[in-house]
C-alpha cells in the first residue's frame, strides 16, 4: 500500500533531517505499508538528505525489510537447526501446495506471504512457524491446513461475509 | 619518530599507518583494498605484517590501518606473513573465477594457483567486495553505488539496480577496482558504466576522449575557479596553462 503524500510527510516529520534517523523512519514506513515501496525510499532519502544508494543499501541489508509487497499475514517458517531436522522443508512444501507460493512470495489474494527465518527461539516445538505475532508449533500437514483455514475464516468475519 | 621496518630505520609521521610509512621508505607491502587517497577499509588482509613490541611479543596486524608507534619493530616478509598472504590470496582468488587486475599480479607473485577442487567460485563473479569503488564514489561526493544485500547475495550496486541519477560516468570506481570487476566500455564516443551511457568529450588539443559530458557539467558546478579550462584533458591543460601563463 502506497501512502498518500500527507501521511508520508507526517511520518517524516516525527524525525529530524539526519542520517541517523534513517532506520527508524524505514521501520515506520514498513509498518504502515507492510513493505518499503520504492517511491517512499526515494522520498525518505531526499527528506533525510542521505544518498539514495545508502538508504537502498540499508533497506536491502535488514531481513525485516521487504522491497516487495507482502501479504496481510506474513508467515515466518523456521528453518533453524532444530526445525530443519524436524523437516521444515515439508512445512514449506505444504504451504506451497496450499497457497501456490514459494519462499518470498505472496498469495494471489494478498492475504499471506511466506518467508523463512533462522530459529524462532521455540525449538522444543519444532517445526515452528509464526503468523503475525502468533506461534504455531509441532506442525503437520493437517495442522497447517487448519491454521490457514482459521485465518481465512477470521478474515471473512472481519469482511462481514 | 623513528621505527624499524625490516631492519631499516624509517621516519614515520605520527598518526600514519605502518603501510604508509613503509611505502614512503621504499619498502613494499602488498595491498588490495588500500588507496592512498581513500580511508582504509581493511578487508583484504593482504597487507598483514608482524609487529614486535618492546617485550618481544609478536602480533600479526593489518598494516594499512595499524597506526605507527615508536616502540614497535615491523617485519613485512617473514615466512609466517607469506603463508598468511598465500592463504588470503587463495581465498580471494577462489571467490572469483576469472582472476584479473592487481589480484592476478599478486597471485603470480605469491605462486597462488586457483584450485577448483576445494572451492567453487561464484559464477561470473569478479568482485571481491573490497569496497574501494564505493568509497571512491563517496569521496567524490556522488555516492551513486553502495554495497547492497547481505551475506552471499552481497553486491556493489546502484539503488534498485537501476541506472543512478547520481552517477556522472567518471569511471573512478572502475579505476580503483583491484580486480577489474566493474564493466566500463568506451565505444564510438560513448562510455557505458553501471547500465548508463554517457557521451565522451574529446580534448580540444590532442583529440583523446578524456571525460563525460555529465562529469564536466558536474565539475563546472563544483569549481570556483572558472579559469580552469575544461576543454582540454588534464595533460594538455597543464601544457596550455604553462604556455599561456594561465
Ligand atoms: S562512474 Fe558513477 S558510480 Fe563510478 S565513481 Fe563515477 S559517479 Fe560513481
Ligand atoms: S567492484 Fe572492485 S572495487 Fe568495488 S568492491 Fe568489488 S572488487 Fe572492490
Ligand atoms: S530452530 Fe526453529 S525455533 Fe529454533
Ligand atoms: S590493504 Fe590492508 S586490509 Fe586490504
Amino acid at each position: 500500500m502506497i501512502l498518500p503524500r500527507e501521511r508520508l510527510l507526517e511520518l517524516f516529520q516525527a524525525y529530524p533531517r539526519d542520517r541517523r534517523y534513517a532506520l527508524p523512519l524505514l521501520q515506520d514506513i514498513q509498518k504502515q505499508c507492510g513493505y518499503l515501496p520504492k517511491e517512499h525510499i526515494i522520498e525518505a532519502a531526499g527528506y533525510l538528505g542521505v544518498p539514495l544508494s545508502r538508504i537502498y543499501a540499508m533497506a536491502t541489508y535488514y531481513r525485516s525489510f521487504s522491497l516487495e509487497p507482502r501479504g496481510k499475514y506474513v508467515i515466518k517458517v523456521c528453518d533453524g537447526t532444530a526445525c530443519h531436522i524436524k523437516d521444515s522443508k515439508n512445512v514449506l512444501e505444504t504451504l506451497k501446495g496450499l497457497l501456490c507460493v514459494g519462499v518470498g512470495g505472496m498469495d494471489k489474494d494478498g492475504l499471506f506471504s511466506v518467508e523463512t527465518v533462522n530459529c524462532l527461539g521455540a525449538c522444543a516445538l519444532a517445526p515452528v512457524m509464526m503468523i503475525g505475532e502468533e506461534y504455531f508449533g509441532k506442525l503437520t500437514e493437517e495442522s497447517i491446513t487448519e491454521i490457514l483455514e482459521g485465518f481465512r475464516k477470521r478474515e471473512a468475519v472481519v469482511a462481514g461475509i | 619518530m623513528n621505527i624499524q621496518i625490516d631492519g631499516k630505520t624509517c621516519i614515520a609521521e605520527p598518526g600514519e599507518s605502518i603501510l604508509e610509512t613503509a611505502r614512503r621508505n621504499n619498502i613494499d607491502i602488498p595491498s588490495l583494498c588500500h588507496h592512498e587517497a581513500l580511508p582504509g577499509l581493511a578487508c583484504c588482509r593482504l597487507c598483514v605484517v608482524e609487529i614486535e613490541d618492546a617485550t618481544g611479543n609478536r602480533l600479526v596486524v593489518a598494516s594499512c590501518v595499524y597506526p605507527v608507534a615508536e616502540s614497535v619493530t615491523v617485519y613485512t616478509n617473514t615466512e609466517k606473513i607469506k603463508k598468511h598472504r598465500r592463504t588470503n590470496l587463495t581465498l580471494l582468488a577462489g571467490h572469483v573465477p576469472e582472476v584479473k587486475g592487481v589480484l592476478l599480479a599478486y597471485c603470480r607473485e605469491y605462486g597462488v594457483i586457483r584450485d577448483d577442487s576445494h572451492m567453487k567460485a561464484v559464477v561470473k563473479e569478479k568482485c571481491i567486495l573490497c569496497g574501494l569503488c564505493v568509497t571512491a564514489c563517496e569521496a567524490l561526493g556522488n555516492s551513486a553505488i553502495q554495497m547492497a544485500m547481505r551475506g552471499i547475495d552481497r553486491v556493489v550496486a546502484p539503488p534498485f539496480n537501476e541506472p543512478s541519477l547520481n552517477c556522472i560516468g567518471c569511471a573512478s570506481c572502475a579505476r580503483v577496482c583491484p580486480t577489474d570487476a566493474i564493466d566500463c566500455e568506451s565505444v564510438s564516443g560513448n562510455r557505458k558504466i553501471w547500465g548508463k551511457t554517457f557521451s565522451l568529450v574529446k580534448c580540444a588539443a590532442c583529440g583523446e576522449p578524456y571525460a563525460t559530458v555529465d562529469e564536466l557539467d558536474w565539475l563546472k558546478g563544483k569549481l570556483l575557479d572558472t579559469e580552469l579550462n575544461l576543454a582540454y584533458c588534464p595533460n594538455c591543460r597543464r601544457r596550455v596553462s604553462v604556455n599561456t601563463g594561465k
